[in-house]
């Protein structure tokens, strides 16, 4: 009896030893949220999905999760319209070092680097999927040709700044590292790409309202006419020009009447807006945490005075980082009759709040922070401003055209109409003919804040006859913050002392 | 109700009646008594250890039980027989992965700490309870949290992947928080298996080490009931050191006027707080404001067991709770656990006298469950945490605000419940008042409510032994482990601390998770002694799944702070907003939720094990394991895993008797084998689609998020496990009668394709991938020695181990050889990985003291090019290229210990027992990262006082100077020596005398009294020397939450 127990038993562990050897089949586990790129990137949802993510880089810059590197920021501490203020000196001190040309490997933009490549390799693989032929025909060439115009837009950026960057249009494989080309070497890979899109005509000059925010091919031309003017690239000044005159011949772009509107939530992508960077505070999931989210911008916090008292649609309580206080001087520049004055700088002389670094009681206009701007954020309201970043829009394109006339010897009537449209929204005067001078003052300030005069004044000293340039105004202030004087070599920032550890082939630029 | 039984089994009417007895007179209940030469006539002892048997005076008897020496006595009337415990056999066993083996005959090297050498020191926690307790055993405390779990290494730091050991709870695998789950009141054993041969038995998780944790059974004998209890006040050991109003004002006032700027202070002689009121002495003491003195600890634990031949139990009920000495006493860093376990073993059939097949077969059936609540704060963290405020925030700036500044802030801050004291002062905003950064006021952070953390555990164990044939042994089990963890958090108030740490909105939140692991192991074992040759086989087979899930909700906007859940909140799932017409202009949604499964893992394994002996004079044993796991790709699914070790009684050999009267044990062992590392992540051999998150985007001039997708990485099909090669030399000694015990072992162990995220550049533009790119070495020294003697009454022991490590990065497998992690707040150093060197180091600029005068500072700037001033640092020009460049960092100290050694002494007289307990390491450095220089309001460590002003003022430390961005980089400044001696454990015991207690019906009564962390001797200037932060910020200190010095007082009650 109990042999018998003890055997049925023994039969049953024999039983659960076959049952429990190892198969394959019990090795394989399946991942619940993903799936492999060749079956998933096959159809048109999913291939549309692929290019979302590929512009979804553009809103990281503002604060990344290791640094606030807001395009605006970057560019305007580096000219001459405002102080970095902040805290004090120390306070994002890469900013405070570049701003007195004194940038290093430890002290430069170095997150926006990474940023922006991590949207050219989005865009690589975008247009390695679209390859692959899946979706329909149409749309596949319209994802692809937003990738490829997004990837120079990318590397647009990394060559104002950075000149001398690794170049890759396929992603990188082991040993993982790319040739660094030099800024000229880049300039000359872009143009013809940039051409082929263009001349590709896939994209349409605007997208529908539902589709803003996607790269058009008005914003193909901007970009193009930017860098040829950049690279002071005289050869392709007639190119850049007819570009401008197709944006000023259609009907899609003109000046939004109102200036000060332009910068309301009503203003985003009016009629005078070619291309934009989106942010809005509705359902944002950036916070802390999750800072590549996409939700709303830490601009308007960054740049505005700190322990606010209430008023002017911001209330009380709200955060302000105190960076980007305007100088006197810039506020001083405009007439007074300039309508653009009172859109461009905010002048708070008269409240008491805590003033911090380099405080003028005169902040940032444009992008300045409005409690209805981020009320509706479910999460950190200082990090979810929806103040759309404004990129390019028609007024550049009337003084690019402007310019470009001048440059090609074209009609000097015709560049002065451009430049007094612009002007005649300003409530300004018309002027009779313009010089390169005076286009350049027009584009001061009209643009002011907007991230574009110091690559003007870098870019003026390839231009004879301009005297607004970097080696004269970027130079000691009589306050002694700015003690050092631009030379060419500031052109381009330090790379990343991190990035020339990694890949040791890198070269340093000669700062 | 089986005793009752047993003893109607052995009643018989007539013979010798006799008694069993141990040394202490206790009855020995189930021995055996045998007539000698007459197996069939015998008898087992009863409940009081009497037995009758039928045999006439004279006669020569055999009586004999497990654990004790066989004795051979003649019969005799009412006789009594006093049974000696086989020391041998009681304490020479060690566990060694499905099995145990006897220490004398083991080749590998095991650290084994029993039940006894844990009793009197502190055991709250599994982990902890191996401090200082074994050579090459490396337990560090990660913080003085509550419930926090210390970071273990066995030899060194295996790789800079996950270096945790693989746990073995009673044959079931478990992570740390499975540890966490066995009270240490209810551990027989803890077995560390160090070397690879020993740990090849578990393949490819064991090349970090494994370590067995074997909870107790039952002892023969009638019913063993304990009980424990005691209480201990926690007090942090030491305040670190930070300026009071006066030096702080005079600090900034130099930071200020040196960076070109108007000084803050008119007279920090004389200063007054924003409240108006004038500063005394040193104004706002934060550290004292915010610890929690004499947090209380309080343990209790009750447990039954006892065992006949045919029923073994072992019952048991811990409760241990904590409060932190931060935030202890508002409820913010709390823990209490609860731990029941039931251990049952039931012999179903024995008939082993009767035939040589199917003749036994046992069953057993455990359960342990575990709950826990917990509460924390964000420790060892620059970033905001309660004590990292509490170092930052200045001593000038009070706790509260009152009057018309109070009104100023609560008007800034209108749209928030500010906290506020008793009186209704409202607690001060350090970003009110000064330029504080995310710096919280950390008494206001203590008014919040916390979040709540909970989580069960259940880990059953089924298992049967079944003799097949002869020696041949069939076990089965299923062990399983359950776990349910979740949180329950709520925002009641609308705050605001600080720019990033604030709320507009109330809100409930909730958390749940489970997941459940279940294991399935068959295995036959074969043991023989064929003459003088002993064999001994293990085969066998396991399988192991691992799976789990979570989901969790949020809404806002509660109806009743008190009430804070998710259904209690004010309806809908959104809130918008409307222009003046009335148009939608904004969405906000209220709620949101999040559920899914986490990924799975399996591995399906086949193992054996060949031990042999010759006389126990030659041992060898041969061991392999064959793992396939689900977290490698199809190019490498399969792993095999081998080992051998051999090992020499030289004392076994006739040539060695003339020395036994003094060298009662000489071994020689050896050992190799290789062991894998297979914990590296889920599917990191693949690359696939992720959605959401950072790949979403805003289309529309109405903006509406549009969701994207992408690949989630770069891949790496070739992805395996790192595999681990460890060659291990040991000598065991043992003089006087083992009296004096002596162990030496040298091991080399070298970690191969060691797994990491490859060190490209980041314009890839992707989270980098991972390759088996690198190669590691550890070796060492480590020696145990114990000694017992006796002074009359007095018995003394003392054990003491130490070991020796180093730690070799042999190959980073990138092109350039390093990589480096950052420490943050710095940006140009911090820790780093470089071959040939100890991973990881800290990484940074050497300096040679201070530029004092003009003339120096121009004789030092003609030479290096550089444009410095007196009060800058002079760093070493170490490339010898006559520029300082970032080229010339170097390595500036290192975080893991050369040596750890623990001393444990033990003595006991008439009843009093003492236990002196002390651990500590030597060579091992610490960066002190705890200073945030870019907070310009800041407070300063003291030492920040010894800077320069002026001429022979100071050579380390430079000036102090706002903005300054050329000396406060990462330098050997901050590096200190963190090698420590600390008084672990002190304990003073007595037991009543057992014929006082007796009279009430007491066993033993032992009341105690003990000090835990009485005294460190360190240089180290900060909390603690002790930092547990993970591999690459090892050794890093960013304010650690400090270890509590602890009294307790205590009983142990046996009945």
């Amino acid at each position: 009896m109990i042999t018998k127990k003890i055997s049925i038993i023994a039969g049953f562990c024999a039983a659960a030893f076959t049952l429990a050897s190892c198969s394959d089949d019990f090795l394989e586990v399946t991942n619940p949220t993903g799936e492999p790129l060749n079956e998933y990137y096959t159809d048109d949802q999913h291939l549309s999905e692929s290019l979302t993510s590929a512009y979804a880089p553009l809103h990281w810059p503002d604060w990344d999760g290791s640094a606030y590197n807001d395009l605006t920021c970057d560019a305007e501490i580096l000219g001459d319209d405002f102080w970095v203020g902040g805290s004090s000196i120390s306070d994002n001190q890469h900013w405070h070092k570049l701003f007195n040309f004194e940038g290093d490997g430890n002290n430069t933009l170095g997150t926006l680097w990474g940023d922006f490549y991590s949207g050219i390799k989005r865009c690589n693989d975008v247009i390695q999927y679209c390859s692959w032929g899946g979706g329909t025909e149409t749309n596949r060439r319209s994802y692809e040709m937003q990738a490829r115009l997004l990837r120079v837009y990318y590397y647009s950026i990394l060559w104002h700044y950075y000149g001398n960057v690794p170049f890759y249009l396929e992603n990188l494989s082991s040993p993982y590292t790319a040739t660094q080309l030099t800024a000229d070497e880049i300039y000359n890979n872009l143009l013809p790409e940039l051409e082929e899109i263009i001349a590709s005509n896939v994209l349409p000059m605007r997208w529908t309202a539902a589709e803003s925010g996607r790269v058009s091919q008005a914003m193909a031309y901007m970009l193009y006419a930017e860098m040829v003017m950049y690279q002071n690239d005289s050869a392709r000044y007639p190119q850049a020009l007819t570009y401008m005159k197709q944006i000023i011949g259609d009907s899609n772009y003109s000046l939004n009447p109102d200036f000060t509107d332009l910068w309301s939530e009503n203003g985003e992508w009016c009629s005078e807006s070619i291309f934009e960077i989106n942010y809005d505070d509705d359902n944002a999931q950036r916070d802390w945490g999750t800072p590549l989210h996409a939700g709303g911008t830490v601009f308007p916090t960054l740049c505005s005075p700190n322990t606010w008292p209430g008023g002017e649609g911001w209330d009380t309580g709200m955060d302000g980082w105190g960076f980007l206080p305007m100088r006197l001087e810039t506020y001083n520049m405009y007439a007074d009759n300039d309508k653009r004055r009172e859109a461009t700088c905010w002048d708070v002389r008269g409240y008491t709040y805590t003033e911090r670094y380099q405080d003028t009681h005169i902040w940032h206009g444009k992008y300045r922070p409005q409690t209805a701007n981020c009320q509706d954020c479910p999460s950190s309201k200082n990090l979810n401003y929806n103040n759309n970043k404004r990129i390019y829009r028609y007024a550049e394109t009337l003084l690019n055209a402007a310019e470009l006339l001048l440059q090609t010897g074209g009609s000097a009537s015709e560049a002065a109409s451009y430049v007094n449209e612009v002007r005649a929204r300003a409530g300004l005067d018309a002027l009779n003919g313009v010089t390169i001078d005076d286009i350049l003052n027009e584009r001061h300030l009209e643009f002011c804040g907007e991230g574009k005069r110091y690559f003007d004044l870098v870019r003026a000293e390839g231009i004879s006859g301009a005297t607004e340039k970097a080696s004269v105004k970027l130079v000691p202030d009589t306050y002694g913050y700015r003690t050092n004087s631009w030379t060419a070599s500031k052109k381009h920032i330090p790379l990343s002392q991190s990035e020339l550890d990694a890949d040791p082939t890198l070269v340093q630029n000669n700062y | 109700m089986s005793l009752a039984l047993i003893v109607s089994m052995v009643t018989r009417a007539q013979g010798i009646l006799g008694t069993v007895t141990d040394d202490l007179g206790e009855p020995v209940i189930g021995a055996s008594v045998v007539e000698k030469g007459n197996p069939q006539n015998g008898t087992i002892t009863d409940i009081d250890g009497q037995f009758t048997l039928n045999v006439n005076e004279g006669t020569p008897i055999i009586i004999s039980y497990i654990g004790y020496l066989t004795q051979e006595v003649k019969a005799s009337s009412n006789m009594t027989v006093v049974m000696k415990e086989d020391a041998q056999t009681l304490q020479d066993v060690v566990v060694i992965g499905y099995g145990v083996q006897k220490k004398s005959v083991v080749t590998a090297s095991i650290a084994k700490v029993s039940a006894e050498d844990l009793e009197g020191k502190t055991r709250l926690r599994a982990d902890d309870a191996l401090k200082g307790m074994a050579a090459g055993v490396n337990v560090t405390s990660s913080s003085g949290q509550p419930g926090s779990q210390s970071m273990i290494r066995v030899r060194g730091t295996g790789t800079i992947n996950d270096t945790n050991p693989l746990y073995i709870i009673d044959g079931m695998p478990a992570d740390q928080y499975g540890l966490e789950s066995v009270n240490p009141n209810d551990i027989e054993s803890i077995e560390v298996l160090k070397d690879a041969a020993s740990g090849a038995i578990y393949g490819s998780r064991a090349a970090n080490g494994v370590i067995l944790v074997t909870t107790k059974k039952g002892k023969m004998g009638k019913a063993q009931i304990n009980y424990n209890f005691s209480y201990g006040w926690q007090t942090a050991w030491k305040h670190r050191e930070v300026t009071g109003a006066t030096d702080y004002a005079i600090l900034q006032n130099e930071k200020y006027i040196n960076g070109g700027q108007a000084p803050l202070y008119a007279d920090p002689y004389n200063l007054t707080d924003a409240n108006g009121n004038a500063i005394k002495g040193f104004g706002t003491d934060w550290q004292e404001l915010l610890f929690n003195d004499n947090a209380p600890i309080v343990q209790h634990d009750v447990s039954v067991s006892g065992a006949s031949e045919k029923v073994n139990y072992y019952l048991s009920m811990g409760y241990y709770t904590q409060d932190g000495i931060v935030g202890g006493n508002y409820g913010k860093s709390n823990y209490d656990r609860l731990t029941i376990r039931s251990n049952n073993n039931f012999n179903i059939i024995d008939a082993t006298k009767e035939r040589n097949f199917l003749n036994k077969l046992d069953v057993s059936a455990n359960l342990s469950y575990m709950r826990v609540h917990s509460t924390g704060v964000d420790a060892n963290s620059t970033w905001g945490s309660p004590l990292g405020s509490a170092l930052y925030l200045a001593p000038t700036l009070p706790v509260t605000l009152t009057g018309s500044i109070a009104e100023d802030m609560i008007n800034q801050y209108a749209a928030y419940d500010l906290y506020r004291d008793e009186n209704g002062d409202p607690y001060t905003i350090p970003g009110f008042i000064g330029s504080y950064q995310e710096q919280n006021n950390p008494i206001a952070l203590m008014q919040q409510r916390p979040s709540q953390g909970w989580s069960h555990k259940f880990m059953p164990k089924f298992a049967i032994d079944l003799q097949l044939w002869d020696n041949l042994k069939y076990h089965f089990t299923w062990s399983a482990e359950q776990s349910f963890w979740g949180s329950e958090s709520a925002t009641t108030e609308k705050f605001y601390f600080s720019g990033n740490n604030n709320s507009d909105h109330t809100q409930a939140s909730s958390e749940k998770a489970n997941s459940t692991s279940w294991q399935i192991e068959n295995t036959l074992t074969y043991d023989k002694e064929f003459g003088k040759h002993s064999i001994g086989v293990v085969l066998g087979q396991s399988a192991l799944k691992y799976k789990g899930s979570y989901v969790g909700a949020s809404h806002w906007n509660l109806i009743n702070v008190n009430k804070p859940y998710v259904d209690y909140t004010t309806g809908g799932s959104v809130q918008t907003t409307t222009d003046a017409e009335g148009h939608i202009i904004g969405v906000t949604s209220l709620v949101s939720g999040w559920a899914g499964p986490y990924v799975e893992h399996h591995l399906a394994s086949l193992f054996g094990r060949l031990s042999y002996n010759y006389d126990e004079k030659y041992m060898l044993q041969a061991t392999i394991r064959r793992d396939g796991s689900s977290r490698f790709g199809s190019n490498n699914k399969y792993g095999v895993f081998p080992s051998v070790s051999v090992g020499w009684n030289i004392m076994n050999e006739k040539f060695m008797e003339s020395t036994r009267d003094w060298l009662t044990n000489l071994k020689f062992r050896a050992s190799w084998g290789k062991n894998g590392n297979e914990n590296i992540g889920d599917f990191r051999y693949t690359v696939l689609t992720t959605s959401g998150g950072t790949s979403n985007y805003y289309f529309g001039r109405q903006a509406s998020m549009v969701y994207g997708s992408k690949a989630n990485g770069l891949a790496n099909e070739d992805l395996k496990w790192e595999e681990s090669e460890q060659t291990d030399l040991g000598l065991d000694f043992g003089f006087w009668n083992n009296k004096l015990t002596f162990t030496v072992d040298y091991y080399i162990k070298k970690t191969n394709g060691m797994l990491m995220t490859m060190p490209i550049p980041s314009y890839v533009g992707e989270t980098k991938p991972i390759g088996n790119v690198g190669d590691m070495e550890n070796s060492g020294i480590e020696f145990e020695l114990g000694y017992k003697f006796n002074i009359s009454d007095a018995h003394f022991s003392i054990k003491g181990n130490a070991s020796y490590l180093k730690n070799k990065l042999k190959n980073l497998g990138n092109d350039t050889g390093f990589l480096n992690y950052g420490i943050s707040q710095f940006s140009d150093g911090g820790t780093r990985a470089e071959n040939a060197e100890p991973f990881p180091f800290f990484y940074g600029y050497k300096t040679a003291g201070v530029l004092q005068n003009t003339a120096q500072a121009a004789e030092y700037n003609a030479k290096y090019g550089s444009n410095s001033n007196p009060g800058d640092l002079i760093f070493v020009d170490m490339n010898g290229d006559g520029k300082i460049t970032s080229d010339d960092r170097t390595k500036i100290g290192k975080p893991t210990p050369d040596w750890t050694y623990g001393l444990n002494f033990d003595a006991d007289w008439k009843g009093f027992d003492l236990n002196v307990f002390f651990q500590g390491v030597y060579g091992a450095d610490i960066f002190d990262a705890t200073w945030r220089q870019d907070i310009a309001s800041g407070n300063y460590p003291t030492w920040v006082l010894d800077r320069w002003t002026g001429e022979g003022t100071s050579n380390k430390l430079p000036l102090l100077k706002l903005g300054d961005s050329k000396n406060w980089v990462c330098s050997d400044i901050y590096i200190q020596d963190g090698s420590y001696l600390r008084l672990k454990n002190i304990s003073l015991g007595y037991t009543l005398p057992r014929n006082l207690t007796k009279k009430a019906y007491i066993e033993r009564l032992r009341v105690y009294v003990r000090a835990e962390n009485l005294f460190t001797w360190t240089k180290y200037w900060g909390f603690d020397p002790e930092i547990g932060s993970s591999s690459t910020s090892m050794g890093v200190d960013y304010g650690v939450y400090p270890q509590a010095r602890t009294w307790t007082i205590g009983f142990n009650l046996s009945l």
